[in-house]
């Protein structure tokens, strides 16, 4: 891979203003697409609204009025760079449908993530993490049954086994053990710190879609089942967020947040199979890397330091989303019985933990138990995809 | 795809005391069988096709019956509500009976079921979004259940699926041209309403 951001130039900023005809995509189509290009769709939308969030948060941390204006400016594409990304999701879609989606997504790009992984307390944090994603996407699988008689395969397609990850009950941590520790700036590798950007926007949006979709539901089971799992996408973005040193300056940040995007729009555009949307990919590509330029350039002037000094000498390997069976079949078979104690794992569920799901349970089942129940109710069986054989954990195995 | 089969609403174990859950399953069931049509073949996709064309029948019958009475003067703004939706109605109707007349095997018959698929889907989430939301925010409990059952008793009348021991009859009853299908279940959606309404 030879392709170097910050030696490419792309189309200046005063010329990356969309009218509404430019902004107005045709959706892609929820029956016949390709799975993965609407994983693409929905993690660049995740680091789209990270770009813009973060943008936010430096400007009201910025003085200078003049720096706040040109903030103001990349920002206003940033946002239609946002419009333009997720409006390519079909309003026919309902929201457990695209819920289902999201939960692809969390699984096959942090378990892509943790295989490339070179940390291992980053990887670890990566395999920790996905065993959950991978239940939350088995229980919204049998709601999605439940309410529109429809099976998540014909969303996930056969690139995705749906079957029980570590329990959702046991995700409740004591919010004192969600914090992990972070990487050190100076160390890790630049591939470190991509990663756990890219994990980190795509579980925030994960947290802002269920914090906002989830009370559109009328039924009570789905109503519960969201918040319930709302509560742990807060839990995996303390998570993640916390592997980012924190002492990265405002404006490393910044040009790592632009790099970033450029490293995403630059992979998704070799492997999309939609037209339309690689066109989109590669316009962005090219709208990005003015962005990384006028963040280095904000990093020179307040930082005095060549962003050369924090960024990859070239891109990575490109960030690939493709099927992770073995791999999380692998995971499913030695740490489904982990959970966090500081900022390590145990085994042994400890005095914090069991205080933590004392108090939460209260003493009931959660919904993401009582969404089984019901729909055994309802079917008599349970709503599973194991393409690859049983689960590998034979407490796992269906009754 | 899995070997699991969903079944169709009200051969599940729901309670089916509400009209909306059950719909929207139904909508569900719909698109089930329009993957079942593209993805057979032959005698197997003409027979998927009948049993389509006689679930979206029951469904849309049952609909105009059962829930655009209800919304057209039960809800405030309602006749707009459902006039849009009878005009997504009509068309797919159309679409269905020009199918309908179809052999299954015509080349042509494939991409003008996609059509039908995508104006079926965008009418069924309209409807659950426009009119189905006001259904469950004003009507009562035991109207909900009413109104359940008589959609349940219109699916009963044309078997959209082979049951169990029944399969024979359900071939010999003449089901007609589609039109005379809605007709019959109009007639016994009107009496159980009639009876339990």
């Amino acid at each position: 891979m030879t392709f170097n951001p910050l030696e490419q130039r792309g189309i200046p900023l005063d010329r990356q203003l969309r009218n509404w005809r430019e902004l107005d995509v045709r959706p892609i189509d929820p029956d016949r697409c390709d799975p993965y290009t609407r994983c693409r769709v929905i993690t660049m939308n995740g680091i789209e609204v990270e770009a813009i969030l973060f943008s936010h948060q430096l400007a009201r941390n910025t003085v200078d009025p003049e720096v706040k204006r040109q903030l103001a400016r990349t920002r206003y594409i940033e946002a239609q760079q946002q419009k333009v990304v997720n409006w390519l999701l079909p309003g026919v879609s309902s929201v457990l449908e695209t819920t289902i989606a999201y939960e692809q997504v969390a699984v096959d790009l942090t378990a892509w993530v943790a295989r490339m992984e070179p940390d291992p307390y980053l990887k670890q944090a990566y395999e920790f993490g996905v065993l959950e994603d991978f239940d939350h996407l088995y229980r919204y699988a049998n709601l999605y049954e439940m309410i529109e008689h429809r099976k998540a395969e014909s969303i996930v397609d056969s690139l995705t086994e749906v079957m029980p990850g570590r329990p959702t009950k046991f995700h409740h941590r004591d919010p004192y053990d969600n914090v992990r520790d972070p990487y050190d700036k100076a160390a890790t590798s630049p591939l470190s710190k991509l990663h756990a950007l890219t994990v980190m926007s795509a579980e925030q949006q994960t947290m802002n879609f269920y914090m906002n979709t989830g009370p559109t539901y009328m039924e009570p089971i789905a109503r519960q089942l969201y918040q319930e799992i709302g509560l742990i996408e807060e839990e995996h973005v303390t998570h993640y967020e916390s592997l980012v040193d924190p002492g990265e300056t405002w404006w490393e940040q910044l040009v790592n947040h632009e790099y970033n995007e450029c490293y995403l729009y630059y992979s998704f555009m070799e492997q999309e199979s939609d037209p339309q949307v690689k066109a989109v990919w590669e316009l962005h590509l090219n709208m990005e890397l003015e962005h990384l330029h006028t963040a280095c350039d904000l990093m020179r002037r307040y930082d005095g330091r060549e962003p050369q000094e924090v960024l990859a000498p070239e891109l990575p390997n490109v960030l690939t989303f493709e099927p992770n069976k073995q791999y999380l079949r692998h995971l499913l078979d030695t740490q489904m019985d982990l959970t966090t104690l500081g900022a390590g794992y145990v085994r042994e569920a400890h005095e914090r933990f069991e205080k933590m799901q004392e108090r939460i349970h209260g003493g009931e089942e959660p919904p993401s138990e009582r969404v089984m129940a019901e729909h055994d109710r309802m079917f008599g069986r349970e709503y599973r995809v194991e393409s690859e054989g049983e689960h590998p954990d034979p407490r796992m195995r269906e009754k | 795809m899995s070997e699991l089969r969903t079944p169709q609403a009200g051969d599940d174990g729901a309670k089916d005391t509400d009209v909306v859950a059950l719909l929207m399953r139904q909508h569900g069931d719909i698109r089930n069988l329009f993957d079942e049509v593209e993805a057979a073949t032959g005698d197997e996709r003409r027979d998927a096709f009948r049993r389509l064309v006689r679930l979206l029948a029951v469904h849309e019958t049952a609909e105009e019956e059962v829930v655009h009475p209800f919304v057209r003067h039960g809800v405030p703004g309602g006749e707009d509500v459902v006039r849009d939706r009878l005009a997504e109605e009509r068309a797919a109707k159309e679409a269905l009976a020009a199918l309908d007349e179809m052999d299954t095997d015509d080349p042509e018959f494939l991409p003008r079921l996609a059509r039908l698929r995508t104006d079926v889907q965008e009418h069924a989430r309209a409807e659950e979004r426009y009119e189905f939301t006001h259904i469950r925010r004003s009507t009562d409990v035991t109207n909900l259940a009413a109104m359940a059952k008589a959609v349940k008793a219109a699916e009963a009348m044309a078997p959209t699926h082979p049951h169990p021991g029944v399969e024979s009859g359900a071939k010999n009853v003449a089901l007609g041209p589609v039109a005379a299908l809605m007709d019959r279940t109009k007639d016994l959606v009107r009496r159980t309403m009639g009876k339990d309404g």
